[in-house]
């Protein structure tokens, strides 16, 4: 367990995380009992407090709900087996996990499904059966000095993970941006790379892998840049 | 962790009496039917959680119109996936008010992002004030024990959880209405969560 990370739980459990931030600790919960047990308890802590902020719902509201329901249809129940995957842990499997990573979003947006605070933090298998049929999953990795980073990436899913080891944490007020590098150099922002204690980290990269010859990273502001504005630190090639 | 949780507050419809005792409705055994799609069960649901999910959202966001509009987007998607609710994975309340709370901030940051940051230094100024209108017509002695329990907080984890929580502010938002060092004000609130576990969990 990561004691940086660790000390995010509060921070998560009142969902004062930027998007960055929160991104990275949902992939470090899966792994840890001990955050997602805190989470629990701390985020029951905080709604106490709702006791303090009761209010009458508009009267118009009961029936809005109600007619809203009529007209949608529950999500069947998960499967029991689906509930366990501690992505984190499977270190062997890396590639596969990062592409389920990936998978999980494309399956999330495709599926219109709501966020729920359970599913996020136990990946489903049918995103692995989704990945398991990326027949074209390939990776690439890339090393300079100690860092390593690989990159894990299906045509088929349209979705790239990049996994990093040995990277430090960002210095105060900077973030590792992800770039899609294009054949004429042009950079699309594609999401953060946040590592932890230990210099490992995972991200899914943002956006469509369509028309990107390569993935950079870079080195930025805190919040990100619309384009780099440093050199890059890594960059892969895509085939 | 269920133990900690307030027993669930009064829906509007089944107003009594001040002080009168109500059995709170079972609302993991609500949520498991409506899962089958029982529309009664999911009305009593909404009638038993409504004011905490309403109130919650309200003070996030801020904006009547626009609470009520995620109010509703909770609980259709409180519908949608109701058989993902896993009772050993804490209460059903709260489910519903960590869906109800992210959707809050998620869209007071997506839409109205600019705007509350221009505020931000009024609010931290003006402090934050707790509805004590609502507060003395419901769960009167409940309120008085949270307050309690937050009256244990130091005064920086005091507003560093409220201005988390309540206002929906990051926790890089927070050190600077605060004047906090960069990167403590996510230690506060964690550390002023824990405290708020602890006095709570104890007798009450």
């Amino acid at each position: 367990m990561s004691p940086d990370l660790h000390h995010l739980t509060g921070a998560y459990a009142v969902d004062a995380l930027d998007a960055e931030e929160r991104a990275a600790f949902e992939r470090h919960l899966p792994g840890c009992a001990a955050c997602r047990d805190e989470v629990a308890e701390l985020r029951a802590a905080a709604q106490t407090l709702g006791a303090l902020t009761e209010a009458t719902p508009p009267v118009g509201l009961r029936a809005a709900v109600l007619g809203g329901v009529s007209t949608v249809r529950p999500l069947p129940p998960r499967d029991e087996a689906d509930s366990v995957l501690p992505l984190r842990r499977r270190r062997r499997a890396r590639a596969a996990s990062w592409l389920a990573a990936a998978a999980a979003v494309v399956l999330l947006v495709a599926g219109g499904l709501a966020w729920s605070p359970w599913s996020r933090e136990e990946p489903a298998r049918t995103a692995l059966e989704q990945v398991e049929r990326a027949t074209d999953a390939a990776t690439v990795t890339s090393r300079s000095g100690e860092v390593t980073a690989t990159l894990a990436y299906s045509h088929e899913l349209d979705r790239s993970a990049i996994a990093v080891s040995g990277l430090p944490s960002a210095p105060e007020g900077k973030t590792y941006q992800l770039w899609y590098i294009g054949a004429d150099e042009s950079a699309r922002g594609a999401g953060f790379l946040v590592p932890a204690d230990d210099g490992e980290g995972e991200s899914v990269l943002r956006g469509s892998l369509r028309g990107a010859k390569a993935v950079g990273v870079t080195l930025e502001p805190a919040g990100g840049s619309p384009e780099p504005t440093t050199d890059p630190l890594m960059v892969m090639s895509l085939t | 962790m269920m133990d900690r949780m307030p027993a669930a507050p009064e829906g509007p419809r089944a107003r009594r009496p001040s002080g009168a005792a109500a059995p709170a409705p079972d609302l993991s055994d609500l949520l498991r039917r409506s899962a089958r799609g029982e529309e009664e069960a999911f009305g009593q649901l909404y009638d038993a959680t409504a004011r905490r999910v309403y109130g919650l959202v309200l003070r996030v966001v801020r904006d009547p119109a626009m609470s009520e509009e995620v109010t509703q987007e909770v609980y259709l998607d409180v519908w949608r996936t109701s058989s993902r609710f896993d009772p050993d994975r804490g209460s059903a309340l709260s489910w519903l008010l960590t869906i109800a709370h992210r959707a809050a901030v998620d869209r007071v940051r997506s839409s109205e992002a600019s705007r509350r940051r221009e505020d931000a230094h009024a609010a931290a100024t003006r402090g934050v004030a707790f509805d004590e209108t609502a507060e003395a017509a419901h769960g009167a002695l409940e309120a008085q024990r949270v307050r309690r329990a937050l009256g244990t907080l130091t005064e920086v984890q005091r507003s560093a959880v409220e201005l988390a929580f309540l206002g929906g502010y990051t926790h890089t938002e927070v050190a600077r209405l605060l004047d906090l060092p960069l990167g403590t004000a996510k230690t506060r609130i964690r550390d002023g969560l824990i405290r708020l576990r602890d006095t709570l969990g104890g007798p009450a």
